[in-house]
């Protein structure tokens, strides 16, 4: 239990009168991948989103390295531990693809323009975008905008990465360089949230699958388990029908 | 029709515009950091900060200029005892009167930038204002460039007012000089150029900056 890293207890999120997730119990431990997946509107994202609080939850809490979310009140700094990419990449379209890394280490973790600008070209050279870093997001391919915003969240040398459907607004081409900058952070140990239909990605490097449905988790097994036998047949279904696409 | 009336005025006129020129620059001056403020305000979730932004915002958009500079000028005298002065009232009175207009500009340049790009910045440990100040007002602000430019030459046009507590600008001189000559026609057509070769200038400034916000 020592690398426990997330620990969400009897979470329930509303938006309004919908209830969007229903009483969530699950943990998360350092090191591992875990991939979420479920139809839409499960709450794949609501979950996620709660992790860093950037949802409101009104029940439960959500613990990271023990520290209550519900309770904490320097929130910012609690984020600053944990990256988070989005499906659209959500790169700040006025800056460069350099000041777009460093501006949360500067401003947010205050380190030196210098260290910050120097750690931003070490993980430029990781996701291999060292040659667009001075250029503006808009000039960027998808593929290589995605692995920008990955390496804004390294950035901030988080413990927990999330990932909201990174790949889904790619074509097809680009999906496999996103996914291969992933698959090189799973190697190496970061732990990893990622919620996505890539059933190829989730086979080959997650450590376990979370399977959600209707604001709950529905079944949580290995995921060699998970694609052999799933018990649920929700579960079956959910597979049959993603995995004839692929 | 005579001419000439108006170089032999011209130092008389162009001190006027100078005044029109140095309140409409102040008054944006003052207003515009106000109103982003403000505009920040009117969209937080804390209604303590969001509905004072509000109220505000509404009062002086459901009042005409000219009563808000009255307020300053004969109300707040009688309420405190001593004179605004009419520079000083007429200062007043735009600032808050344009700083609520430009306020809802700058709240729907800030509504035009996406949700998700708050929360991007959110996510990645800056603070509420911090992502304001360096992700959406820049941003933001791009967008609403023409709005703005237009906004300011309103305030240009809205100097005029400054007549009605003596001061004075651009109109009111040339008022002045049309009581002495005699010569209304000439006067006002020379004021009617002046005044749209600023707003044709302002105009074409906006076009340029549009054309560059659609390229990059
Ligand atoms: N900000 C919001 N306000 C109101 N309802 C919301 C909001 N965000 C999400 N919802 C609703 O909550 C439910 C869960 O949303 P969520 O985004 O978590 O689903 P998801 O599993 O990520 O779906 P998708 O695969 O479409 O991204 C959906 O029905 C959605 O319409
Ligand atoms: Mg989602």
């Amino acid at each position: 239990m020592s690398n426990l890293l997330v620990d969400v207890r009897e979470l329930n999120l509303w938006y309004g009168k919908y209830k969007a997730l229903d009483n969530i119990n699950t943990s998360f431990t350092a090191g591992k991948c875990v991939v979420i997946c479920g139809p839409s509107g499960s709450g794949k994202s609501s979950l996620l989103r709660c992790v860093n609080r950037l949802e409101e939850f009104q029940e439960g809490d959500v613990l990271f390295e023990g520290q209550s979310l519900r309770e904490c009140t320097n929130i910012a700094s609690l984020r600053s531990e944990i990256g988070m990419v989005f499906q659209h990449f959500e790169l700040y379209p006025h800056m460069s693809i350099l000041d777009n890394i460093t501006l949360a280490p500067r401003y947010a973790k205050k380190k030196s323009k210098p260290d910050a600008e120097a750690h931003a070209y070490v993980l430029m050279e990781r996701v291999g975008i060292t040659d667009q870093a001075l250029k503006y997001p808009a000039e960027l391919s998808g593929g290589q905008q995605q692995r920008a915003a990955i390496a804004r969240a390294l950035a901030l040398e988080p413990k927990l990465m999330l990932f909201d459907e990174p790949t889904s607004a790619l074509d097809p081409e680009m999906i496999v360089e996103v996914l291969r900058v992933m698959r090189d952070l799973a190697m190496e140990g970061m732990a990893m949230l990622v919620v996505t239909h890539e059933m190829g990605f989730a086979r080959e490097v997650s450590d376990e699958i979370i399977f959600m449905d209707e604001g709950k988790i529905i079944e949580r097994k290995n995921t060699e388990d998970f694609f052999s036998n799933p018990n649920s047949k929700r579960v079956q279904d959910f597979l049959d029908r993603i995995l004839v696409k692929i | 029709m005579d001419w000439n009336v108006i170089i032999v005025n011209l130092p008389f006129l162009m001190k006027g515009l100078w005044m029109s020129i140095k309140l409409a620059v102040l008054v944006i001056c003052f207003a515009f950091p106000i109103a982003c403020v403000m505009a920040v305000g009117r969209i937080s979730n804390r209604l303590w900060i969001r509905y004072p932004s509000a109220i505000f915002v509404n009062i002086m958009r459901s009042n005409p200029l000219i009563l808000i500079v009255f307020w300053f000028f004969f109300l707040v005298p009688i309420l405190t005892g001593r004179p605004v002065g009419d520079f000083a009232s007429v200062m007043i009175g735009f600032v808050v009167f344009f700083a609520a207009y430009f306020t809802e500009i700058i709240r729907s340049g800030i509504q035009s930038v996406g949700r998700n790009q708050i929360q991007a910045g959110l996510s990645t440990g800056l603070s509420y204002f911090q992502t304001m100040r360096m992700i959406v007002l820049p941003q933001a602000l791009r967008n609403m460039i023409p709005a703005l430019i237009t906004e300011c030459v309103i305030v240009f046009q809205g100097t005029t007012i400054a007549y009605v507590v003596g001061l004075r600008e651009f109109l009111n001189s040339t008022f002045l000089v049309t009581e002495r000559t005699l010569r209304p026609a000439e006067l006002y057509i020379f004021a009617a150029i002046v005044y749209f070769i600023v707003c044709f200038a302002g105009s074409l400034l906006a076009r340029q900056l549009e054309k560059r916000k659609v390229i990059t």
